[in-house]
């Protein structure tokens, strides 16, 4: 059964479908919004809130869009929301120390876990936009054409924010590995 | 490449790294890294961030957000009734306004079937009740001493069948000023009755820019975008992006948003 066939019927009233979503979908919100807050806790609560979202407006799904795009077009608003709310009252809003959260515990040589983290630190220097870009997709691998019709622009222009924000991440990388 | 700007050649390298390059300027970039030893570091450090990213493994969320939006769907499942009780308390009084018409009315039609002249004579009566409902709704919706008179007021008029301009002006007053978060509701309520009226619906768009109660707010949203009015767009737009709004309001704007655009 396809997303958008699910996500009809819990517009129908069969609220019951939505843990069919949830289960496709929760680890990657949660990944995405992990990595742009850089804080694991805060990215759990903001998943909920996309799927309370998903339920409460779920009247407003059209029929025919793709439900991939607008979750994700939904996880941003979230974002946003959480970011004006929260922009003031901390100047400093990814808590550097807690970028270590969001780097995986792997079975691996300290060399890559120490090589993901600085990514991470690198990451978290970049802007909401850039990084934003760079989450959806290197780290989601969604296409640029489907990255378009989230942001609600062209393909041309988001593969202009992808290389800029890359060339970014470069330089904050290898400025931070000689520290 | 030294025609080529810096930017430029980090463009061509992250293409050729995504293997998006032409045969052509594939050809071009690897000329370069073979004689170019700067163009070959910058190749190396993009290669070595990009892989990073590929291959950044998934973060798994705790078993908590499982079993937090299982027991939210669970509460979100039950019947939708009651989630409504509250603005629909007063439905006591509307229920009470509207029976005391019923039977009023009801006598009247039954006194005349009898004979025309008596038809004729309860007829009357009966638009003086009219008119008398009419002044008792205005007097309830202006009686400051009693929310719950001012809600009754309101839900008289959602009852009625016609509606004119004082009634219209008192109840969009009622909704946009009243310091009774339930009276504005009901307000809008009857209001939404009538709706399909362009005076009613052009002061209903209005007081989107005005409307402070977010309670009203958000009903007024909803309204609007069900009832698909494109003209509310830019004022949808500013809420998203007004820091003192509610997130609540924000949260409708943002479907409202995504309903209408």
């Amino acid at each position: 059964m396809t997303d958008e066939a699910i996500m009809e019927a819990v517009k129908d009233g069969d609220l019951q479908q939505m843990s069919l979503l949830f289960d496709r979908y929760h680890k990657r919100i949660f990944n995405f919004l992990a990595r742009m807050t850089m804080d694991r806790d805060v990215a759990e609560d903001l998943t909920q809130n996309v799927f309370m979202r998903l339920i409460k407006y779920r009247t407003s799904y059209r029929h025919g869009q793709r439900f991939q795009s607008w979750i994700y077009q939904i996880s941003r608003n979230v974002f946003s929301d959480h970011y004006q709310a929260n922009k003031s009252k901390s100047s400093n809003f990814i808590d550097v120390e807690k970028v270590r959260d969001v780097v995986a515990d792997r079975d691996e040589t300290m060399d890559q876990d120490e090589r993901e983290e600085i990514l991470h630190r690198s990451l978290a220097m970049l802007d909401d936009e850039q990084r934003e870009v760079l989450v959806l997709t290197r780290f989601q691998q969604l296409k640029y054409e489907e990255v378009a019709v989230i942001m609600e622009t062209t393909v041309a222009n988001i593969k202009v924010k992808v290389h800029r924000a890359i060339t970014k991440l470069r330089e904050h990388y290898f400025e931070l590995e000689k520290i | 490449m030294k025609f080529m700007e810096k930017g430029k050649i980090e463009d061509l390298l992250i293409d050729y790294i995504d293997g998006k390059l032409t045969e052509a300027d594939r050809l071009l970039v690897e000329k370069e890294l073979l004689i170019n030893e700067k163009t070959y570091k910058l190749y190396d450090q993009l290669k070595e961030v990009m892989q990073l990213m590929n291959q950044s493994s998934t973060l798994q969320p705790s078993a908590k957000l499982k079993a937090d939006f299982d027991s939210f769907l669970k509460s979100e499942s039950k019947p939708v009734k009651e989630t409504k009780t509250i603005f629909f308390q007063p439905s006591f009084y509307r229920v009470a306004a509207a029976v005391a018409l019923l039977i009023v009315g009801g006598g009247v039609v039954f006194t005349i079937s009898n004979e025309y002249a008596k038809q004729q004579a309860e007829l009357k009566a009966m638009q003086k009740e009219v008119k008398e409902t009419k002044l008792m709704l205005m007097a309830m919706l202006d009686n400051q001493q009693s929310a719950s008179q001012r809600v009754l007021g309101a839900n008289v008029a959602y009852k009625m069948e016609r509606t004119d301009d004082e009634i219209v002006r008192a109840l969009v007053k009622a909704m946009n000023e009243d310091e009774n978060s339930n009276v504005r509701l009901a307000a809008l309520d009857a209001l939404r009755k009538f709706y399909h009226q362009d005076h009613v619906r052009k002061t209903l768009i209005a007081s989107m820019a005005t409307q402070k109660d977010p309670i009203v707010q958000i009903a007024l949203i909803r309204l609007l975008a069900e009832m698909k009015e494109k003209e509310i767009v830019r004022e949808l737009q500013r809420i998203t992006t007004d820091e003192e709004e509610l997130p609540a309001v924000k949260d409708e704007a943002h479907a409202a948003l995504h309903q209408l655009v």
